[in-house]
């Protein structure tokens, strides 16, 4: 058997859509033993768009397939006194429980931390949400783009004269279920040297606050307001439009651009020229720099471009379609797409290791679980409930 | 309070943000972290963005992203184009947990620093590299930027207005992607360690990183061969979705309305009777069938209104809403800083710089908090500390070291990079604006 970073963890997962069970998803590809515990309708992830051939089934959620490889799944209704009677039961054997409802539910369900600390006092109890559990706007509403916003990146995301703009999809969500992850090995490292449980508080709002350049900083250290960059068409790194598609030039910066070696590498030679050849000349000729380029940029193959470029050390990078990306010859080299089988899915390809260990490789044991598709091994053979006790809590609705 | 990772050392050498950002998350919990710098090699954050933009004297000690990215971490200087600092080097791996480094590895193999290297010097070693493309393949060797792993990853791809070209953050932001990935590695490798005494080598693939970040695309292409277009703030479901003008210069409140409640509820806000009755806008299908319609409705609307106020307004009514905050609203937000998620750091007298607050970290731990803040090191500030306390080094091999070159206290070739006047980046739109009372608002706000 493969060696498992994680592996001996019991990770009891009440999470639901995006930034929770990607932080759950990390555990269990790296070994954790990871519970889903859905509500009897299943996490709403299930009804999230794309779905295969767009058949909006629950088992056929793309991104929830994705997101919840190598998990277990129960169902469980936490508003019924059995409920939260077998989730009780299940918190005195996890290590870990994580979860991402709105700060006021866990408490309203009689299952806040104190409470469950003491059912287990070495319990490491991760809570994601929009704002954190403390403050003013902790009861506040959010989207992806609300977090975009209130964390400081949208401002300087965009166009200089138009709207500010976010990245596409749930960008935030993953920052926040990766630090997620991270702090909660944090505190099941502690766990594992002291026996010590405790609880970890991790906000969407601050994992978008916590990674960002020149923002605050420019306002702390010289009292500066930084906007959406104009866009100089003779700025040497701006993306540019090849025959295929767009690419990054990037000659270097500051003291590592040598112009001739720019000019020679272009293969240019009306760049050769005193109206291009220093920063300020540059800076001052930039609309005809910017032509020129442009178009002698547009009739390239962004490919040959950027690995000519790499021969010569220039750092250029390529703007990839998902098409582009699936074909990659370095993340074909490194096998990062591999192919997972789903009972209602088939076998398709999905996104892999996002690194790579050594010892205690990325693998993908299991697709994502049907809804409830362990009720009966969890429920019923490891809590110990007969048949009978199953079947009654499913009339009751409560699985 | 020592931290959860109390204990645990780690040698860094890295650069700019991917590594220097992770291991700075690890240190703020209590892990010992001694970054490696050159002095031949000027570290760029430390000679750009400087206090008040003053250039003058050790500016290589003044650079704003240095402060931001090294906090908690000791600072030595070594030369590894010598064989001298390569052998100090091999001692602090001797007696390391986890070596961090973020070149290519092209410049890694060069120095002899593999993980099969080190493991002869140190059995259990953690070693992390963290690289644009990932430590092997054919595009291992290739250097690369934040903006060219966007790109490579397929995020920029589908990021950009309606109708227009792909668009990137204007921060690396697959290094922030990747280094909070590099911190989760970091924590499952030592998890293992733990439990079987087994070091290993972790090999970040920026791009990696940042593509298991996006399934809603690649999964869709994956199944369906389908990718989406480009949707400027417009989402897949949601209708009104966007980023709207509010009053003021450059002034933007968000909103995302998932329900008929929340709909309802922006109608009454916003005091629009006619569009709550509209049965072009009656159920969440038709709003977003005509979200281009309703957009531009919503924009001459929000208009007068301040954003704050707008934000609490639709709040109030259940309604996810959220400012677009510039840096200066980021610093001062009611709500971060009831949470305390800036603190205060003190730094070296010599420097000038008055103490100021720093972003902390996403997660606050009950038991275990933060360490209490201390300023990134001067250049070479922990040379005699480390040298001298771990391996023993006596006062003569240092001075020996010293007159070698091998270990300095300022770049051999001081160059800063002097960024035009605040007035010439607000002509230059770089700059929205620059307030001159800034320091007296910061003290005020985070007195320290």
């Amino acid at each position: 058997m493969t060696e498992r970073a994680l592996e001996g963890v019991k990770v009891l997962d009440l999470t639901h859509h995006i930034a929770g069970p990607y932080c759950t998803k990390l555990m269990a590809d790296f070994g954790a033993e990871v519970l889903k515990v859905e509500r009897p309708g299943g996490d709403p992830a299930r009804r999230m768009a794309p779905f295969l051939h767009d058949e909006a089934d629950p088992e056929k959620s793309l991104v929830f397939a994705y997101l919840n490889t190598n998990k277990q799944s129960v169902t469980l209704n936490l508003k019924s006194e059995k409920g939260i009677q077998v989730l009780k039961s299940l918190v005195e054997e996890s290590d870990v429980l994580v979860e991402n409802f709105a700060p006021k539910v866990m408490p309203s369900l009689g299952l806040d931390f104190e409470t469950l600390h003491q059912i287990n006092p070495s319990l490491v109890m991760t809570s994601i949400s929009n704002f954190g559990q403390t403050g003013p706007y902790r009861d506040y509403k959010a989207a992806d783009i609300v977090e975009y916003a209130l964390g400081g990146l949208m401002y300087i995301f965009g166009a200089y004269d138009r709207e500010p703009l976010k990245h596409a999809f749930n960008q935030a969500q993953f920052k926040a279920g990766t630090d997620a992850a991270s702090a909660t090995l944090m505190a099941t490292y502690h766990q594992r040297l002291t026996g010590e449980g405790q609880r970890v508080d991790v906000s969407i709002q601050e994992a978008v606050a916590t990674g960002l350049r020149d923002v605050v900083n420019n306002f702390t250290y010289t009292g500066a307001v930084r906007r959406r960059q104009p866009n100089h068409s003779g700025d040497l790194t701006r993306m540019r439009a090849s025959a295929d598609g767009h690419f990054l030039p990037n000659p270097g910066m500051g003291a590592g651009l040598n112009w001739d070696n720019v000019v020679d590498f272009l293969g240019l030679p009306e760049l050769d020229d005193e109206k291009f050849n220093t920063p300020s000349a540059r800076l001052a000729n930039a609309e005809e720099l910017g032509r020129i380029l442009d178009e002698y940029f547009i009739k390239q193959n962004k490919y040959d471009i950027f690995y000519a470029s790499h021969k010569r050390r220039f750092i250029f990078g390529v703007v990839q379609s998902p098409e582009e990306v699936m074909a990659d010859p370095q993340f074909q080299a490194r096998n990062y797409f591999v192919d997972i089988d789903h009972p209602a899915l088939g076998t398709l390809k999905y996104p892999g290791a996002p690194f790579e260990m050594s010892a205690t490789p990325w693998e993908a044991r299991s697709p994502a679980p049907t809804l409830g598709e362990h009720n009966q091994e969890v429920i019923g053979q490891r809590l110990g409930h007969t048949p009978e006790q199953l079947a009654q809590m499913r009339a009751m609705q409560i699985i | 309070m020592s931290g959860p990772l109390a204990g645990i050392r780690i040698i860094e050498m890295g650069q700019l943000i991917a590594i220097p950002f992770a291991m700075k998350l690890l240190a703020d919990m209590g892990a010992q972290v001694i970054r490696l710098e050159s002095t031949g090699r000027l570290e760029s954050y430390r000679a750009d963005s400087v206090y008040q933009n003053d250039v003058s004297g050790e500016f290589w000690n003044k650079g704003a992203n240095f402060y931001e990215q090294n906090r908690n971490k000791l600072g030595i200087t070594l030369d590894l184009t010598k064989p001298e600092g390569l052998q100090v080097l091999r001692e602090l791996i001797a007696v390391a947990d986890v070596f961090s480094e973020n070149f290519t590895p092209r410049v890694i193999k060069n120095f002899g620093l593999e993980y099969e290297d080190l493991k002869k010097i140190k059995p259990d070693i953690i070693m992390v590299s963290s690289t644009g493309y990932g430590f092997y393949g054919p595009w291992a060797n290739f250097g690369a930027t934040g903006p060219a792993t966007e790109g490579a990853a397929g995020l920029a791809y589908q990021t950009g207005y309606l109708g227009g070209p792909p668009v990137m953050a204007e921060i690396p932001y697959t290094d922030y992607t990747s280094g909070e990935h590099t911190v989760f590695a970091v924590m499952a490798a030592l998890m293992h360690r733990l439990r079987t005494g087994q070091g290993q080598f972790v090999d970040i693939s920026q791009t990696q990183a940042t593509s298991a970040t996006i399934p809603e695309v690649l999964m869709d292409y994956s199944a369906n061969g389908r990718s989406g277009q480009r949707m400027g703030n417009q989402d897949t479901a949601m209708s009104p979705h966007g980023c709207y003008p509010c009053r003021g210069d450059d002034r933007w409140l968000t909103m995302a309305v998932a329900t008929d409640d929340e709909w309802q509820a922006v109608c009454r806000v916003l005091g629009q009777e006619g569009w709550a009755a509209d049965p072009r806008f009656e159920d969440s299908l038709s709003r977003w069938k005509n979200r281009d319609e309703l957009d531009a409705l919503i924009g001459p609307v929000t208009s007068p209104w301040d954003a704050h106020e707008l934000m609490h307004a639709l709040q109030k009514e259940g309604v996810a809403a959220g400012a677009v905050l510039d840096s200066k609203d980021l610093l001062f937000d009611p709500h971060l800083n009831e949470r305390e998620f800036y603190e205060v750091v003190t730094h070296h007298d010599s420097t000038g710089i008055p103490p100021l607050p720093y972003a902390g970290r996403p997660w606050k731990l009950s038991k275990t908090p933060a360490v209490k803040g201390k300023a990134a090191p001067l250049m070479g500030e922990h040379n005699a500390l480390v040298l001298s306390d771990l391996l023993g080094k006596t006062a003569g091999e240092l001075a020996a070291l010293e007159e070698a070159g091998i270990i300095g206290y300022g770049p051999t070739n001081p160059r800063p990079v002097q960024r035009p006047s605040l007035d010439e980046q607000v002509r230059q739109g770089r700059m929205q604006r620059y307030e001159t009372d800034f320091e007296e608002q910061v003290r005020r706000a985070f007195p320290g």
